[in-house]
């Protein structure tokens, strides 16, 4: 586990210094790339540890956002309870969606999740006088912490990126060398075998989901601090598949290579919007070789590629 | 009043229902063979359709050769994602054999929009059959025509997997893939099969579709979602439940739309497929496989 922190560590650092000099627009699309590492490695706790394909990354990331945001216009000095508070009421949202679906398989499970995705979506759409439907609401107030004083700018929101990747690694690492992740590593390789050992599957499971639905929360209020404004659209279907694609090209159950798949293909991505319409056939495309490469590279067809 | 509301969501629910059930269908042949939850279906859709409006547009097509070259066309697309999917990953692990075909959806979408652009285009009725009134029931010229292709193709293609030897290999794939390999089977040329045909059956429901909505770039999405919630609604098993999963799905549709607002239909129809997954007593193993 050390290493593996001080790979963390180094990784971060190496964020850090790029962040420290980057001008305001590039750092605003590297808090972009962070906020979706953050989901990637949310849902490394559902997929890397206890096996279940989730696509209602961008519920639980759109339920935090809106949380915060209403809470923080009702009670603007409340940052203290509301962000720990939103957390906790995602986790115990997430361990209860887990419960019912841990039966269903990878394919399944993934578009049963999918549909959680969808139902917010359309639920924010329907209650449009809380959150002002497709027309999306502005952030009225920024988060306050005490010492820290408002997060406003991009440095201060690329600072609390940081800190939260730092935070989600650290617990991804602890809880993958306790005792309840290795009953969720067992969960993940033999479900039957896992149960027969012992292993309450319902309430393990729903642990690593909860807590990768809490993290993807924090993500979703980062982000709407980071913007400004938040709408539908930036917690649609597209941000649970981004999140998934990129943790199966990174490796599920590893902490580095997805985050560094994230910053390194969304950068790539990013850089070929200047295509215009042919974005969506070149971000398929760049996705597409990732995974085949990915998987050429781990059966050993790719000798050239590293293993 | 009320029944003229009812007479009018069944006339379009049945319309898009017949859709749903030519999408459920491709959905279910793809996973019963493959396992394979098919991402790029509503994709095939798609570009099946605008293929057939740019021959159209090109040449005079009557209602025969519009079939046969949306048939055609399908089935080269079918035959194609396969290999750039399935076919290339043969061995992966199920979630990134899935998320491959995540992918070639934005490849297929980004072509489409580079070819045809943004702009939808509206596909020509090449079937034209009367609107038919009974009593209160009525059905459009649309919603007929949508009919009449859909059963004409469920009736095609459950003769085509009962009767010849090649169907039959097919269904013996999907029943076990071990057991049918060593009947002399070819699992792989199979599952290729089952891509092609799921291909033309989504050119068919272009066919339907296009002169009722127009095709537009991102549609393709939507309506292979839809035609997943059809399937787990028919069960996957057998190709008229899965069928009548389609109809049921647009008819309920229609209903809800009528009843609420277009956002809360959504939100419903997405739950219902939740209750179904979670309570459905699909068999448990095969769903653990997927």
């Amino acid at each position: 586990m050390r290493r593996q922190l001080a790979h963390l560590g180094i990784f971060l650092l190496g964020l850090c210094a790029v962040g420290a000099f980057l001008p305001g627009v590039a750092l605003l699309t590297l808090n972009q790339h962070l906020f979706l590492a953050l989901n990637v490695l949310a849902l490394n706790f559902c997929l890397g540890l206890g096996g279940q394909a989730s696509m209602a990354t961008g519920a639980f990331c759109g339920l935090g956002a809106y949380a915060s945001v209403i809470l923080h216009a009702l009670w603007p000095q409340g940052t203290l309870l509301i962000v720990p508070g939103v957390a906790l009421g995602v986790y115990v949202l997430a361990s209860a969606v887990s419960k019912p679906l841990e039966k269903l398989g990878e394919g399944f499970l993934a578009m049963a999740t999918l549909c959680l995705c969808l139902i917010f979506h359309n639920l924010v759409l329907t209650f449009s006088g809380l959150t002002g439907g497709s027309n999306g609401m502005m952030v009225p107030v920024s988060p306050s912490l005490p010492l820290v004083g408002t997060l406003t700018g991009d440095r201060a929101n690329f600072f609390a990126l940081i800190a939260l990747i730092a935070l989600g690694g650290y617990l991804f690492l602890a809880l993958r060398d306790s005792r309840q992740g290795r009953a969720l590593m067992a969960c993940k390789d033999d479900a039957l075998a896992a149960s027969s050992c012992g292993i309450d599957r319902l309430s393990t499971r729903a642990l690593s989901f909860g807590i990768g639905g809490a993290l993807s929360a924090m993500a979703g209020m980062v982000l709407a601090n980071s913007t400004g404004f938040i709408s539908p659209g930036q917690f649609d279907l597209g941000l649970s598949l981004k999140t998934l694609l990129f943790l199966v090209i990174g490796g599920p159950g590893r902490l580095i290579r997805p985050l560094a798949a994230v910053v390194a293909l969304e950068s790539l991505i990013a850089w070929f919007h200047q295509l215009g319409d042919a974005t969506v056939l070149a971000h398929g495309l760049i996705l597409a070789i990732a995974l085949v490469a990915g998987f050429w590279r781990e059966s050993g067809r790719a000798r050239l590629l590293p293993r | 009043m009320l029944g003229l509301y009812l007479a009018q969501a069944v006339n379009s629910g049945l319309a898009l229902g017949a859709v749903y059930g030519l999408m459920a269908l491709g959905f279910a042949l793809v996973y019963n063979s493959s396992r394979l939850i098919n991402f790029a279906q509503g994709e095939l859709l798609l570009l099946g359709g605008l293929v057939l409006f740019s021959v159209s547009q090109a040449f005079q097509l009557g209602p025969l050769t519009a079939l046969l070259a949306a048939g055609a066309f399908g089935f080269a697309l079918g035959h194609l994602l396969y290999a750039s999917t399935l076919g290339v990953l043969l061995g992966a692990q199920p979630l990134r054999q899935l998320m491959l075909t995540v992918a070639a959806s934005l490849i297929w979408q980004g072509a489409a929009i580079l070819i045809w652009g943004k702009n939808p285009l509206k596909l020509d009725q090449f079937i034209a059959l009367p609107a038919f009134r009974m009593g209160p029931l009525f059905l459009s010229a649309n919603t007929l025509t949508s009919l009449a292709l859909a059963l004409a193709s469920v009736a095609t293609l459950s003769a085509f997997l009962t009767f010849t030897r090649t169907g039959r290999a097919i269904r013996a794939v999907s029943m076990n893939a071990l057991a049918a390999r060593l009947q002399g089977v070819n699992p792989v040329r199979a599952q290729a099969l089952s891509f092609a045909l799921s291909g033309m059956l989504a050119a068919l429901a272009a066919m339907a579709i296009g002169p009722q909505t127009m095709l537009r770039y991102d549609m393709g999405f939507g309506l292979g979602l839809k035609g997943f919630v059809a399937a787990t609604l028919g069960g996957y098993s057998s190709l008229s439940r899965v069928f009548a999963g389609g109809l049921a799905l647009g008819v309920i549709e229609a209903c809800l739309t009528l009843s609420f607002s277009a956002d809360l239909k959504e939100t419903l129809t997405y739950s219902l497929l939740v209750a179904l997954l979670v309570f459905s007593p699909l068999e448990r193993g095969r769903r653990e496989k997927v």
